[in-house]
């Protein structure tokens, strides 16, 4: 279930690390998760759900979702899909909650830091936050709950649109490498904690809090962060999508699909039904296409794709046809999807019934949409609104990302869902932003007018016209202290 | 939004769990009632309580309502015909000292006299009912222990009462805020929402920790207070307890619910009453402390969420409901203290007859809010959170 070849990306074999599941020796790769290596081993069966016993699978592979919640090493409920694998280590399926952890901590103490700003989240936005504040003079810390840097970017391997100046034409891999190296060019201003996870969040009079726990070669430990200003950029979570069988395992959500695929060489199956034609679903059909897996079809509840034509192009150039005013209606299999049926729907989004048409599967990918992250903000007591437009419950932020707390601030996806060009751009204003509040001034308001006058670029056409609206709303919001439909 | 029923026999403020129960029981009896909710149904104290239900108590009115109540919880999922998540597992109180001993064996002799099956254990008992707690940790000397207390799931509850109250003809209008009351010839004339005006002959303020504001629209002072509360939940393990450990000397309570996640809380020191949110990092840290010395083998489980609500504090602890005095039609049924989940059962009943037949039982009385005028009030003290 490797990808050997790949026109884009080199997926030698690496060096092997043996592990357990279930007492039963199997072999990973370096650079594992332990959830990627178990798929490599065709182990789809994660955990089954509490209640019902039914069998869950690798569903979001970056830790949001609780499918492949499992006991390592006698600690139970660990996320296996950003959990990297290592030699020897004992994986087993839990039974309901798992065993009582008894040496997950290795300090009894915590311990404290200070620092001017604090980012959550080494997406691109969080990434061109860090790089801003930075470069204007500011001391950083940038947390990041997974093992590497780079957020979605690590599997973005297509090349991205816009200008020249916001690194059109590079692909995500690329530029997540790039911005990693001028992280390391900063490291004097520039603290990187990786596998930290950010599980509080408080308000302060003149500093925030944070709880974070860091997860070490030999157990966790637990730090008290306190920053003058903070910046959150933990993105999205993927949208799921409600229909029978839809906790099968086998049935992913897209970006799940291109972490498996392009992340760890892993292929999700052989045979993949996309639902959802924006560009996420023609992407990444496109992607599985370039690993050497069958996409049946794609099918779209609109009666019109909702992504580029040129993605659609490419697709049906490599045959794949797009179904819109097509829906899934069902997943089917025992233990894991063996196959769909899907159905035509009518302008209300109903299913017709006489226009069932079953497709033979072992893979259902949803690429329904996103829902940005707000749970931390929500925590610290930040306003949020509920905008169509911006896919969901979204903190309100001025122009400048500064949300009506002082000193938080928000950027990217969690501020609402739109591209990683704007992503970070908007990241790059909110660290400016934040540094300038700490009295840091390198030609900062030229850079923020650069800024803001980027995201109009990237705003305007009909394409943009979504996200456009969207940040409207926010601006209303804020400004109004609430919408009346 | 569609147009709002204009007349109503009875106009309930406040979508928890005393709310829908009531609109339920009046509906039944053929009553014409609308139901007002700011928010959304269990949007405050009921969807955000521990969600425990206990018979043990100081003062004889809250031991009275609390046994009733769950006599009525046992027979409300054949009632309603859905599932309210009710698990007996019992209450384990923990008793710290003499003193504390002293006030155990009264409570314990008052609740028997009212029927209860009540006991008080030994510290080796202790650790045979929940085997993970630490008595020396704790500081335990004993406990009280009544195996019929439990949890009741305050959502499936909540909703189960709501939609048979819509089967019922009654009308819940969510989202949808009272914004004032008019009397006239000192009786209730109607209620004025965001959405327009409802006359009506009864109204029920049952508005949680936003009673006092509903009150003051006809000129009613409560004593009333907000406290922010907060609860917490870890991440899920095996069953390991069936009961809910409370201590009154720590405010602390926790219980494992049924999917294995420990919930629980305790009270900040020096908490000030007010309509604060936000959740704080002194809790989180007093409570795992706290929990860690009650219960040591959760000292590595992960806490995953943190929340907060509102108790509507008066000034004993006990419920205010009934009839306000000098205004007719006007129904309190608030103040629970951080109750009135587990007290909702029998407190809306008592309500249902009084409205629907003008039965007024003496608990009705003593639970009036005019026992707070001049009067010396008898405080209950078996409070945790």
């Amino acid at each position: 279930m490797r990808i050997r070849n790949h026109p884009i990306i080199d997926f030698k074999k690496k060096r092997e690390i043996s592990f357990y599941f279930n007492k039963k020796k199997m072999y990973g790769e370096e650079g594992d998760t332990i959830a990627s290596a178990l798929h490599a081993n065709d182990v789809k069966v994660l955990s089954h759900s509490l209640r019902y016993k039914r069998p869950r699978g690798f569903f979001c592979g970056i830790g949001k979702c609780s499918s492949c919640f499992m006991t390592v090493n006698d600690i139970p409920n660990v996320r296996t899909c950003i959990t990297p694998v290592k030699e020897n280590i004992k994986v087993m399926e839990q039974d309901k909650g798992g065993e009582l952890p008894n040496k997950q901590f290795i300090n009894k103490d915590k311990k404290r830091i200070d620092v001017e700003i604090v980012i959550i989240g080494s997406g691109p936005a969080g990434l061109m936050a860090a790089l801003a504040a930075a470069e204007q003079g500011a001391s950083v810390l940038l947390i990041d709950e997974n093992h590497m840097v780079g957020g979605q970017l690590v599997k973005q391997t297509h090349r991205f649109f816009g200008s020249r100046e916001e690194k059109a034409g590079m692909r995500g891999i690329e530029l997540a490498v790039e911005l990693m190296k001028k992280v390391v060019e900063y490291k004097e201003s520039i603290q990187l904690m990786l596998a930290t996870t950010v599980i509080g969040c408080y308000k302060g009079k003149k500093r925030h809090n944070l709880i974070a726990v860091q997860k070490l070669a030999d157990g966790d430990q637990l730090f008290e962060i306190n920053g003058h200003k903070i910046i959150v950029a933990c993105g999205a979570l993927e949208n799921m999508l409600a229909f029978p069988g839809n906790d099968l395992p086998g049935v992913y959500g897209a970006g799940g699909v291109q972490t498996l695929m392009n992340v760890y060489g892993v292929k999700p199956g052989k045979c993949v039904l996309m639902v959802g034609a924006g560009n996420v679903g023609l992407i990444v059909s496109y992607q599985l296409l370039q690993a050497g897996i069958m996409v049946d079809r794609v099918v779209e509840a609109m009666p019109k794709i909702g992504g580029y034509h040129v993605h659609a192009a490419k697709l049906r150039r490599c045959g794949v046809p797009i179904y819109t005013s097509h829906s899934i209606k069902e997943a089917y299999g025992k233990e894991k999807v063996e196959g769909a049926v899907v159905v035509k729907v009518d302008d209300y989004c109903q299913p017709i019934s006489g226009t069932e048409e079953n497709i033979s599967c072992d893979t259902i990918c949803l690429a329904v949409g996103l829902t940005p992250s707000i749970r931390l903000i929500e925590q610290i007591g930040v306003r949020t609104e509920f905008i169509l437009e911006a896919g969901g419950h979204v903190a309100v932020h001025d122009s400048s990302m500064q949300t009506n707390v002082r000193g938080i601030y928000i950027a990217g996806d969690s501020s609402g869902i739109e591209e990683a060009s704007t992503a970070m751009i908007e990241g790059q204003l909110a660290g400016v932003s934040a540094a300038t509040s700490l009295g840091y001034d390198k030609n900062a308001s030229e850079v923020k007018r650069k800024c803001r006058s980027a995201l109009k670029v990237f705003r305007s056409g009909p394409f943009g016209e979504i996200p456009r609206v969207g940040k409207e709303k926010i601006a209303c919001c804020y400004r109004n202290g609430g919408l009346t439909y | 939004m569609n147009e709002i029923d204009h007349k109503a026999d009875v106009v309930i403020i406040g979508g928890g769990v005393n709310g829908c129960s009531l609109a339920y029981q009046l509906s039944k009896r053929g009553m014409k009632v609308v139901l007002c909710e700011k928010g959304y149904l269990c949007s405050g104290a009921t969807g955000r309580c521990g969600a425990g239900i206990r018979q043990q108590w100081s003062t004889r009115e809250n031991s009275e309502l609390a046994i009733k109540s769950i006599q009525i919880f046992e027979r409300l999922e054949q009632e309603l015909g859905q599932d309210i998540g009710l698990r007996q597992g019992g209450y384990l109180i923990v008793v710290h000292d003499k003193s504390d001993m002293k006030q155990a064996k009264s409570n314990v002799n008052m609740q028997k006299a009212l029927g209860l099956d009540v006991s008080i254990l030994t510290p080796d008992e202790i650790v045979d009912i929940v085997p993970i707690l630490d008595v020396n940790g704790m500081h335990a000397v004993g406990a009280t222990f009544c195996p019929t207390d439990g949890h009741v799931d305050p959502f499936k509850t909540t909703h189960a009462y709501a939609q048979a109250a819509i089967k019922h003809g009654a009308q819940l209008y969510k989202f949808t805020k009272v914004v004032g009351i008019k009397k006239k010839n000192k009786r209730i004339d109607s209620v004025l929402t965001d959405r327009g005006k409802i006359s009506t002959d009864f109204v029920i303020n049952a508005a949680g920790a936003w009673s006092k504001q509903i009150a003051e629209m006809v000129g009613v002072k409560l004593p009333n207070k907000p406290f922010r509360k907060e609860i917490l939940v870890t991440e899920r393990v095996k069953p390991l307890f069936d009961a809910m450990v409370i201590s009154f000397k720590d405010g602390i309570y926790f219980s494992q619910q049924e999917e294995g996640q420990v919930l629980g809380g305790i009270p900040i020191p020096n908490e000030k009453p007010g309509y604060l949110t936000a959740p704080t990092f002194d809790f989180l840290h007093h409570m795992a402390k706290t929990l860690a010395r009650y219960a040591p083998p959760l000292k590595h489980v992960n806490v995953i969420r943190q929340w907060t609500g509102y108790y509507d504090v008066t000034p004993d602890a006990l419920p205010i409901i009934g009839e306000v005095e000098g205004i007719k039609g006007f129904i309190q049924c608030n103040g629970f203290s951080g109750h009135g989940f587990m007290l909702s059962p029998m407190v809306t009943k008592i309500l249902t007859a009084y409205i629907a037949d003008g039965r007024t039982p003496h608990i009705l009385k003593r639970l009036s809010l005019s026992r707070f005028k001049g009067k010396k009030i008898v405080r209950e003290v078996s409070v945790v959170g």
